[in-house]
């Protein structure tokens, strides 16, 4: 599985250093230092990373894991739930019966049940899952990170400009955590305004106001370059040039064909666009496909809001299904065009539910042992990762940061790990920290 | 091997860990753990020679860790550590980092036995794998020195070490040729009269690497740009710094032909103004300043930099056509009387002050941030003395509805806030770092911070409406007691300001009262200088010290006595800021083009030509609505109210948020940014706001459309109207051409308007 340079000698207990990484390091305690060696490992190996892009469902408010990827079929009722376990694809692993579409591909995908955190709101959550960083909270003043959206944006930029490097369908949620902060405006993500899945579906940003006609933006065009000519080299500063810069790629947007056509869904068969779903889950999978296919690096689809502190079993039929169907025929399709293997699929929200139902016939929030999904990019399919206790609650083992999150996205992306920017105080903050990543999915 | 390590100088607590690590080391072999090692004499390396002094932890071998790198924030100094080694950040609490590399984790980091084989010395050197990789040569002193110190039986920090007094860096201070190169050497003075040379312990950093890179050895090398640039140097906790100047020219003809033209330049200037500090620097330099501009690129820039507001063209040609020799001099003044000073400074100083309305209940919130925003301009209109504003605003007590400067302790609650705040508005200086831990290039530490956040620990806040986030209308008074403890030691802290003394006062005196005090004071080495700075910023593109708020003695001006000189204006005129204003927009550079020439292509710190820059989100809608005569409706303003006038940030206007309009989250000028951005660009070409403005019924294209004028006369009026400038030959033919092919007159005047106002011409202040 790995390869650790240097002496392979044996401590007192006669373990081999890299028999503690093949039996996972972690678990024991031991053994740390070597892991992050597996980054230059990885580096050394030359995994090309320029092609690979990110796809999220961002599950905002929290999706429930004992009802979907972290069943508990032999809990007491009231942690059960009201779904049955129904066999994946994979022999012993077990899901929901309310997401079929993944059990059937659960070969190609992986969850890891033992994310932790330790905040129990929505937006300091959301703060964390975004950023991996624990941030600020009404009773704490602490600075704001960058998004993993922003930092994918800003370290590998667009396959093809100018589409976007980092999208969101519709709009940034996450209160406000899917930002760019300190990395600067320029990798905050291009915002779609509108509802995929909606008949007049078209994005705000690139359909001109009402009076302004396409042969106007060509003419504003030319008329542009032949008043324009202030000379560059007086502003050092880079600021000039990098308007200029943009203003060629927004003129781009709104009258070139690539754009629109990139956005334009009708172009896709209709029996594919059936098969995701004619609902807001499956047309914004398709469109982040597309996006991706014309050159975004990370598509945010923040669809629904998961938040079921009262009667679960409503809120989860509305969402569950769709997204279930979205996320399974997405990955399909990626596969079916040989994407699969550069397109990470990323579900996660910012912390699951409470084990045991409520009052209410709901679950509340849950951040100390939560499940997420990974799929593609090259990320190993058919993996559980960690677990959590007998009826849910704790992390039984494995226990999975934000950030190990975020590195093993990044690193399956191809960005360095020790990649650091500084904030605004000029302090060099890590895009990973402590976080390592989930080697048994690499 | 073993024998030779020495238990007598272990302290008493140590010798258990001694014994444990004795044990497991026996244990080791016993298992044949570094058999290979300690049967293989070939692999002695020769850095066992033995050094002939003893070896400090705190000033040997953490300086060494330090050098290395593994106590950055990167690796083994961020707060979490690296792979369970963690070191304090830089080295700044070697207690710590002995417990860590010496007994922690059962000792196992060290290895007496046979020294090389100390996990220590395998990691750095990159014998055994290290994420980190090789940062350490066998053959190299610092491995003699960290091997030396196992082998002197790796002694704890004791108070009876020496320590580090100063260091002496040589030269400190000098003019540096392009493509050439200077060795820097470090000494250390320690407390026990003995001194060394430690410029290989020393970690090395320019602050312009584009100009002057100085390597690992403190090796300095220019390469072929110019301009000024400071190399910092760290060895403990001492720092200092080195300053160059890489000239624009060398040779010796160059040079004197240079000479001669700034002698020139030196007879016409006023012998007693600050522009003499500028051409010293420049004679320095050999740079040959950009010429003066022409009165209507003056106008303007003047206009948008005092009032936030474009001159219209009447007041273009007013000034073009005004003969009289002190002209400069009597738009500038008026231009101060103007109540758009008030407001556009107003809301510069909003953003420091963070007088912010996101957060709460926006309507009980906004009487708050409306009277602060008035407060503050009328004390801009009304020119009150700088020291009395802050003064202020920094002792202020009583009811927020009665007492508008007390709003400022709305949004600035906490000692974190207070402490930044205070520092990075006031003095120019950036200290949150000591929060934490010592500041990594200044002398900041943890005492100095949190005895800064002593002066606030007695601010009471009582009543007040809490239905948010922040309680609104508090009533500020000062407490009874109200402590202020060392986070580390648990020592409570006398309220003292960095670098001064402790305050002497009462248990009925503010302590506020004596910071306020000390700041305002003539000789306050921060105060004036800040201020300076910042409308020196505020007019020249760029700080003198630049950021402005990062006053640091390894971040020096560019041009001290410069910065001298403003400051002692500033408090001579008794705070007076318009006149500091006055000093500054009247002086030489001020009035250059922003043009660069072959005699200062390059120059960005010199200020020998005018440093462009966009205009800010506010100016630059209100300069919108301006030219279109279209005014920006802002939900629940009455019409006519321009950006520059909003209260707080949390008006809804899209076009100000991705222009860069701050949320003030603190008092640092750097959140409002001018950074370029797709959604910028977007918002120009097709945002409904623009178009609204442009095709508006009875705005500005639509008053051509109707005009009975000349096509060549509306084309005049336009330029002059949007550029501030005449249209050239060319650009007549430019737009009467393009006139002659669009039919439809609206949609041409619309058009036309358009592509003037996304030029770099019209977006920048140049």
């Amino acid at each position: 599985m790995l390869r650790i340079d240097g002496h392979a000698y044996r401590n007192c207990q006669g373990i081999t250093r890299r028999s503690i990484l093949q039996i996972g390091a972690p678990l024991l305690g031991l053994g740390l230092c070597d892991l992050l060696h597996l980054e230059s490992h990885a580096a050394e190996t030359g995994r090309s990373a320029s092609k690979k892009s990110l796809i999220v469902f961002w599950t905002d408010g929290g999706i429930s894991q004992q009802d979907t990827w972290d069943v508990k079929p032999s809990a007491p009722s009231e942690y059960r739930g009201m779904y049955q376990p129904i066999e994946t694809s994979v022999p012993g692993i077990v899901f929901s019966e309310r997401i079929p579409c993944q059990a059937a591909i659960m070969d190609r995908l992986s969850i890891v049940r033992s994310v932790h955190h330790e905040n129990g709101i929505h937006a300091p959550s959301a703060h964390w899952m975004q950023t991996g960083y624990f941030g600020p909270t009404l009773a704490r003043n602490a600075a704001k990170n960058p998004s993993l959206g922003s930092v994918i944006s800003r370290t590998l930029g667009s396959h093809q400009p100018p589409m976007p490097a980092y999208v969101t369908i519709p709009k940034l949620e996450a209160f406000g955590y899917q930002g760019a902060v300190y990395l600067g405006k320029a990798f905050n993500p291009f915002e779609v305004g509108a509802d995929p899945n909606s008949p007049d579906f078209k994005v705000p940003n690139l359909s001109l106001p009402a009076g302004l006609t396409e042969t106007s933006v060509d003419s504003r065009r030319s008329l542009l370059a032949t008043f324009d000519k202030l000379r560059r080299d007086i502003d050092e500063t880079g600021v000039m040039e990098g308007l200029d810069t943009f203003k060629s790629q927004a003129l781009e947007m709104v009258s070139g064909d690539r754009m629109r056509a990139a956005f334009d869904l009708s172009q896709e068969e209709s029996a594919l666009r059936d098969q995701y779903g004619r609902h807001r889950y499956g047309q914004s999978a398709l469109l982040a496909r597309r996006l991706v296919e014309a050159g975004a690096r990370c598509v945010n689809i923040n669809t629904g809001n998961w938040d079921h502190h009262n009667d679960i079993a409503q809120g989860l039929e509305e969402h569950l299904p769709p997204l279930d169907r979205a996320l399974a025929t997405l990955i399909k399709d990626l596969e079916t065009r040989g994407m699969l293997d550069d397109v990470i699929v990323y579900c996660v929200g910012e912390f699951g539910r409470t084990p045991r139902m409520n009052g209410h016939a709901g679950r509340d929030h849950w951040a100390d042992c939560f499940s997420v999904l990974l799929a593609g990019g090259g990320i190993k399919g058919g993996r559980i990762v960690g677990a959590s206790e007998q009826w849910g609650g704790g992390v039984l083992e494995r226990l999975v940061t934000p950030l190990d999150l975020l590195a093993t996205i990044y690193q399956t992306l191809g960005i360095p790990l020790d990649t650091h920017f500084e904030d605004a105080s000029g302090r060099p903050v890590s895009i990973v920290g402590s976080g390592r990543p989930i080697t048994e999915l690499l | 091997m073993i024998v030779q390590t020495r238990i007598d100088t272990v302290p008493h607590d140590g010798a258990r860990t001694l014994i444990f690590r004795w044990l497991v080391t026996f244990a080791v072999m016993t298992c044949g753990i570094n058999s290979q090692a300690l049967s293989a004499p070939s692999e002695i390396s020769p850095a066992e020679r033995p050094l002939s002094r003893e070896i400090f932890f705190g000033t040997d071998v953490v300086p060494i860790l330090t050098k290395l790198g593994c106590n950055g924030g990167g690796c083994h100094g961020k707060a979490t550590g690296q792979n369970g080694f963690k070191l304090s950040l830089f080295g700044f609490e070697p207690t710590t980092d002995y417990e860590s590399l010496v007994k922690e984790d059962r000792g196992r980091r060290l290895f007496p036995a046979a020294p090389d084989r100390s996990l220590l010395l395998l990691k750095a050197t990159s014998e055994m794998p290290h994420g980190g990789g090789r940062r350490l040569d066998k053959s190299s002193d610092d491995y003699r020195i960290l091997r030396e110190w196992i082998v002197q039986g790796s002694r704890p920090p004791h108070m009876s070490d020496p320590h580090l007094l100063r260091i002496e860096l040589s030269p400190h201070n000098q003019i540096l040729p392009p493509e050439t190169s200077q060795q820097l050497k470090v000494q250390a003075f320690f407390s026990d009269g003995s001194s060394r040379d430690v410029t290989q312990q020393t970690v090395f950093e320019s602050n312009e690497p584009g100009i002057a890179a100085v390597d690992e050895a403190g090796l300095v090398t220019t390469g072929s740009k110019h301009g000024l640039v400071a190399v910092m140097a760290r060895f403990g906790e001492q720092i200092a710094t080195y300053s160059a100047a890489v000239p624009f020219a060398t040779d010796a003809t160059v040079m004197s032909d240079i000479g001669k033209q700034l002698d020139q330049l030196e007879a016409s200037l006023d012998s007693s103004s600050i522009d003499l500090h500028l051409l010293h620097q420049w004679r320095r330099l050999g740079i040959v300043p950009s010429a003066p501009a022409d009165d209507a690129t003056f106008i303007r820039r003047v206009s948008i930099d005092i009032c936030g507001t474009l001159p219209t063209a009447a007041e273009i040609s007013e000034y073009i056509s005004d003969t009289a020799h002190d002209k400069r001099e009597r738009l500038i003044d008026r231009l101060l009387e103007r109540p758009e000073y008030a407001s556009y400074f107003a809301l510069k100083w909003a953003d420091i002050l963070q007088n912010r309305g996101a957060g709460y209940s926006t309507s009980r919130q906004r009487a708050g941030t409306t009277l602060f925003a008035a407060w503050i301009r009328d004390s801009l209109d009304a020119n009150k003395p700088y020291d009395q504003f802050v003064a202020e605003i920094l002792t202020a007590t009583g009811s927020q509805n009665e007492n508008p400067p007390a709003i400022w302790y709305r949004t600035v609650r906490k000692s974190p806030e207070y402490v930044e705040s205070v520092a990075q508005a006031f003095l120019g200086v950036r200290i949150q770092c000591a929060q934490c831990h010592h500041h990594p290039t200044e002398r900041w530490s943890q005492a100095d911070y949190f005895s800064l956040a002593a002066v606030f620990a007695r601010v009471g806040r009582k009543s007040g409406f809490a239905d948010a986030e922040v309680p609104t209308n508090e009533i500020i008074f000062l407490k009874d007691r109200g402590d202020m403890r060392h986070p580390r030691t648990g020592e409570v802290l006398k309220p003292k300001p960095p670098g001064g003394a402790e305050f002497v006062s009462g248990s009925h005196d503010d302590p506020r009262m004596s910071l306020a005090e000390w700041m305002t004071d003539g000789n306050n080495p921060f105060f004036a200088r800040t201020m300076a700075n910042r409308m020196w910023a505020h007019f020249m593109g760029r700080g003198i010290i630049h950021p402005i708020d990062d006053a640091r003695s390894t971040n020096p001006p560019t041009n001290p006595e410069l910065l001298d000189a403003l400051a002692r204006e500033f408090i001579d005129s008794g705070y007076d800021i318009k006149h500091l204003i006055r000093v500054i927009t009247t002086s030489y550079p001020y009035r250059l083009k922003s043009e660069p020439h072959a005699g200062n292509l390059g120059d960005s710190q010199t200020f020998a030509r005018f440093y462009p820059r966009r205009m800010t989100a506010e100016v630059l809608l209100d300069a919108i609505s301006q030219v279109l005569d279209v005014p920006t409706e802002f939900p629940g303003f009455p019409v006519g109210t321009r950006a520059i006038e909003l209260p707080d940030e949390n008006v809804a206007a899209h076009f100000l948020d991705v222009f860069g309009r701050p949320s003030r989250m603190s008092a640092c000028e750097c959140e409002r940014v001018d950074a370029p951005a797709l959604t910028q660009a977007l918002e120009l070409v097709n945002s409904v706001e623009i178009q609204r403005k442009l095709s508006h019924k009875s705005g500005y294209a639509e008053q051509l459309v109707s005009s009975s004028r000349t096509s060549a006369e509306l084309a005049d009026d336009v330029f002059c109207r949007v550029l501030g400038r005449n249209p050239q030959p060319e650009e007549i033919k430019s737009v009467m051409d393009y006139l002659a092919s669009e039919p439809d007159r609206a949609v041409a005047w619309q058009n036309l308007l358009w592509s003037l106002l996304a030029t770099g011409e019209f977006l920048f202040n140049h």
